[in-house]
Parts: structure tokens; C-alpha cells; sequence
């Protein structure tokens, strides 16, 4: 139930210097189990990563769902240096196009490869 | 030209009787002739039985009209229709899964309550299966119910459990009584109020007393690899699951325990344990089945059109005090029982000085 950890750029990169971090966190839901996920990704990957990230609606502002229950809220949260942070809460309708494609990167980073701690 | 099984004539007379072992078919009746006027193709079944005496009993029920859609994977609601109210089962476990648990739902509303359906009046209960890729949710988006097959690593299909389709679709219900805001108390209330009839369509489907029954929500829906037995506890908030990966239940039993937080709409899914406990302590001071008397002030309650959509668990508590009251009198075992649950969770004293 944690919210998400720290933003500081992490130390402990087994495979070179993460060059940007992102942070998803998923509350509510049927469930409601927070889960979190990040990517840190290495300076070989930055750009794509970069890409994806100035893709999404930042500055958008979105109501929470109002009708219904049960569903999903989105937090996401982008750190490309250490003075630039972005972050976004969102409701689940609103996770599609570019956020669904940047939320399913991290996801996959988080859980495609051998965590880090 | 409407179509009915039992002609008008047989209705009116039925709903007119005053016998008291038929005040049930009359009430069935009456509901049917009242929906027929709105010109509503509300269903109805006819069940003949024989009575001590010897006597033939028809009594009208009104009948669910389901229809089950397939998301086949996509966020695009409400899909490919693949089964209707009329339809034979399918081959497609989650659909046959939804279709009966929805059937089960209306079963007990209509059992216990009198309710037809999530408006009361026979309209389609609408739900969509396969929402989505590894989709780990079940919800209501305010017109249907909708059903994700879980990732397969932690959440196996949630049509799995009868206890999650009925808590969706009380979300309907709830919605259609006038409603209780998605947020902080008021959202934990809505919330319990979906595990309450969640619980209580499993107890009367495997016709289970308040002393039998698991009091589990979503029973099943974990993966073997999960450290934990269902979603929740409602008898015991705070023990349903305790993994590596999701960590523990953060489920309170009591009011001292209250989390305050901002995700999860204020804590909606985690406060709800509170007035869950309580529900449960009440129905097992009364004994026999749940749905009967605890459940009934609970439905009561929530439909009297005087709840407040705003309520905090200490007004929706004297709500239920009040109903129970109306209901069963006020120095009935059932006052007392409604005090005792909200007592043992700390929403209120106990209440033997009144």
C-alpha cells in the first residue's frame, strides 16, 4: 500500500547509468492492490524512451471516472534528468494511445527482465 | 401484442389475493402487472407446486433478461453479442460463468427483496467478458458490468468467483437507489455494500447460513503461486492474502484502524472492511440466513430514498438503526444485533442505554 518509492536517480544500475526513470503506479481497481511498476533505462535506450515520454498529454488535465466503480487510477511519473519530472494521474479510460503504449514499455521492462533488487 | 406466459386474468387474481402464505406470488404479481403497464417486455416465469393442505399454488416470478457480450480482447465496449436470455450455454467458460452469476444475482434480489433487477423493473442486465488483454479487474462503468480474464500470473478469469459478478452488478443497484459518492466513507460504503450482496448471492445460491458461509469476496481468483485465500475477508478484514508480491490484505476491522490515504478513491477497497465486519457481526447475532433480516436492513437501508449520498459510516450505521426499527420494532433482537455489529467495529457505542 506503499505510494510510490523514491524519485532519486537510483545508484544500484547493474548495467550502466539508467539514464531516465519511469514510474507507474496503479490504484483501486476491483482488487485494490497497488502495484507499481518502473523502467530505468540506459543511456543506449534513452531515446526511444524520450520519445514515448514526449508523446503523452502531460499537461492534459482528466476528471476520475464519473460514473461506475471499480475501475483503475493511473499515476505516472517521468524523470529524464534530475531537475525534470513529469507526472500525470490519470483514470483508466484515459490510458490509451500514447499513455497505453508507455505504461505497457514499463510494464514490460519492469517484468521482461531480471529486476534489479 | 405481449408476450406472457401467465395470461393477465390469472395475474390479477393472484395479486389481489390476501391469503398470507401467498403474500410472495401476490407481491410477484403485482410487480409483473406494475412492469406490463409500463409496457415493459418484463419476463416472467410460473412455478406450480402443491401446498401442506394439498392444494395447487401457482406463483409468478419475474425472470432475468441477460445478455452476455465478448470484448475478444479489445478495451471496445460492449462487444460481440454471444449469448442472450433465450440462448443455450456456450463453450466459452467466462460467458457461461457471467450468465449464471448474473442469473444468481437477480435470484437473490428478487428472493430476498422483491427487487427485479438492477432498476426494478426487469431491464437487461448487460455484461462483457474477455475485456482486454490480462485485464486484472472486474468493473461497472454506470451502464454495465464488465469482466477482465485476469493476467494468468496472479489473477486467474474474475467471472470465477459468483461473489465478484454479484458485486458488480450491486454496483447497479446501488447506482439506481440514488447512490453513494465514490469517495472516502461514503465510497467504503458503496463498496461494502457491493460485498454484502456479493457474499449473501453466494450464501443463497448454496443456501449457506450466516454461520456457514466463507464471508469471502472473489474466492479463487489467485493463482496458486499467491500466498493468499480470496480478495477479502469480510469477517475478518486484513486476512485475506499475505504475498510476496501484492504484500498483505490492508484491510481495517475496526475504526482505529482507518486508513487514510488518497489512492484508491480515498481507500474505498481498504475501509470498506469496517462496515463489512459489522454486517457480518450482525448477521451472525441474528443467525439463520444472512439475506433474511440482516440483509434485508441493510437493502432497506439503502433504498429508502432518505440515504444521503454523502453518508459516513456513523449516519449510514444510524440508518440501519432506524430501519431495523421501522422494520422489526425497536426493542427487537434485531436492533440489537444491528448495534452489536456497529459496536464491535467502533462506529458506534454499544448501544444497551439506547
Amino acid at each position: 500500500m506503499d505510494e510510490t518509492g523514491s524519485p532519486e536517480p537510483e545508484e544500484r544500475a547493474p548495467r550502466g547509468r539508467a539514464a531516465l526513470l519511469v514510474a507507474v503506479t496503479r490504484t483501486g481497481g476491483f482488487a485494490g492492490i497497488t502495484r507499481v511498476w518502473t523502467a530505468e533505462p540506459v543511456e543506449d535506450e534513452a531515446s526511444e524512451w524520450i520519445a514515448l515520454i514526449s508523446r503523452c498529454p502531460w499537461d492534459e488535465r482528466l476528471d476520475l471516472d464519473p460514473h461506475g466503480a471499480d475501475r483503475f487510477q493511473w499515476s505516472i511519473r517521468a524523470q529524464c534528468a534530475p531537475d525534470e519530472e513529469r507526472e500525470a494521474e490519470l483514470p483508466d479510460r484515459a490510458v490509451t494511445g500514447p499513455w497505453r503504449e508507455l505504461v505497457d514499455a514499463v510494464r514490460m521492462w519492469s517484468t521482461g527482465r531480471p529486476q534489479t533488487a | 401484442m405481449r408476450h406472457a406466459i401467465v395470461p393477465p386474468y390469472l395475474l390479477a387474481r393472484i395479486a389481489a389475493t390476501r391469503e398470507p402464505h401467498l403474500a410472495h406470488a401476490a407481491a410477484a404479481a403485482r410487480a409483473t402487472l406494475a412492469a406490463q403497464r409500463e409496457y415493459r417486455p418484463t419476463r416472467s416465469r410460473l412455478r406450480l407446486t402443491i401446498d401442506e393442505s394439498g392444494s395447487l399454488v401457482a406463483e409468478t416470478a419475474p425472470a432475468p433478461d441477460r445478455t452476455i457480450y465478448d470484448a475478444q480482447g479489445r478495451e471496445t465496449l460492449p462487444g460481440v453479442r454471444v449469448r442472450g436470455e433465450d440462448d443455450p450455454p456456450t463453450n466459452d467458460i467466462a460467458v457461461d460463468q457471467a450468465f449464471d452469476g448474473l442469473g444468481a444475482t437477480f435470484e437473490l434480489f428478487w428472493d430476498a427483496f422483491g427487487r427485479t433487477g438492477i432498476d426494478d423493473a426487469g431491464g437487461t442486465l448487460v455484461a462483457t467478458v474477455h475485456f482486454g488483454q490480462d485485464y486484472d479487474n472486474a468493473f461497472w462503468n454506470g451502464e454495465q458490468m464488465v469482466f477482465g480474464d485476469g493476467d494468468g500470473e496472479i489473477f486467474t478469469g474474475f467471472t470465477s468467483s459468483v461473489t465478484i459478478i454479484a458485486h458488480e452488478l450491486a454496483h447497479g443497484v446501488i447506482e439506481a437507489s440514488g447512490g453513494l459518492e465514490y469517495q472516502g466513507q461514503s465510497g467504503a460504503l458503496n463498496e461494502s455494500l457491493s460485498d454484502v450482496f456479493g457474499a449473501l448471492t453466494e450464501q443463497h445460491l448454496l443456501g449457506q447460513t450466516a454461520a456457514e458461509a466463507s464471508w469471502l469476496i472473489g474466492a479463487g481468483i489467485f493463482t496458486p503461486a499467491v500466498e493468499g485465500r480470496a480478495l477479502r475477508s469480510m469477517i475478518e478484514p486484513g486476512t485475506a492474502y499475505d504475498d510476496d508480491v501484492l504484500g498483505k490484505d490492508p484491510q481495517p476491522a475496526h475504526m482505529r484502524d482507518y486508513v487514510v490515504t488518497d489512492s484508491d478513491n480515498g481507500g474505498v477497497h481498504i475501509n470498506s472492511g469496517i462496515p463489512n465486519r459489522a454486517f457480518v457481526v450482525t448477521a451472525l447475532e441474528l443467525g439463520g440466513n444472512a439475506w433474511e433480516r440482516a440483509g434485508n436492513i441493510w437493502y432497506r437501508t439503502l433504498t429508502s430514498g432518505t440515504l444521503s449520498r454523502t453518508a459516513t459510516f456513523a449516519q449510514f450505521a444510524a440508518a440501519t438503526v432506524a430501519t431495523a426499527e421501522a422494520e422489526y420494532g425497536e426493542d427487537s433482537e434485531e436492533v440489537a444485533a444491528v448495534r452489536a455489529g456497529w459496536a464491535d467495529v467502533g462506529v458506534m457505542d454499544d448501544g444497551r442505554d439506547g
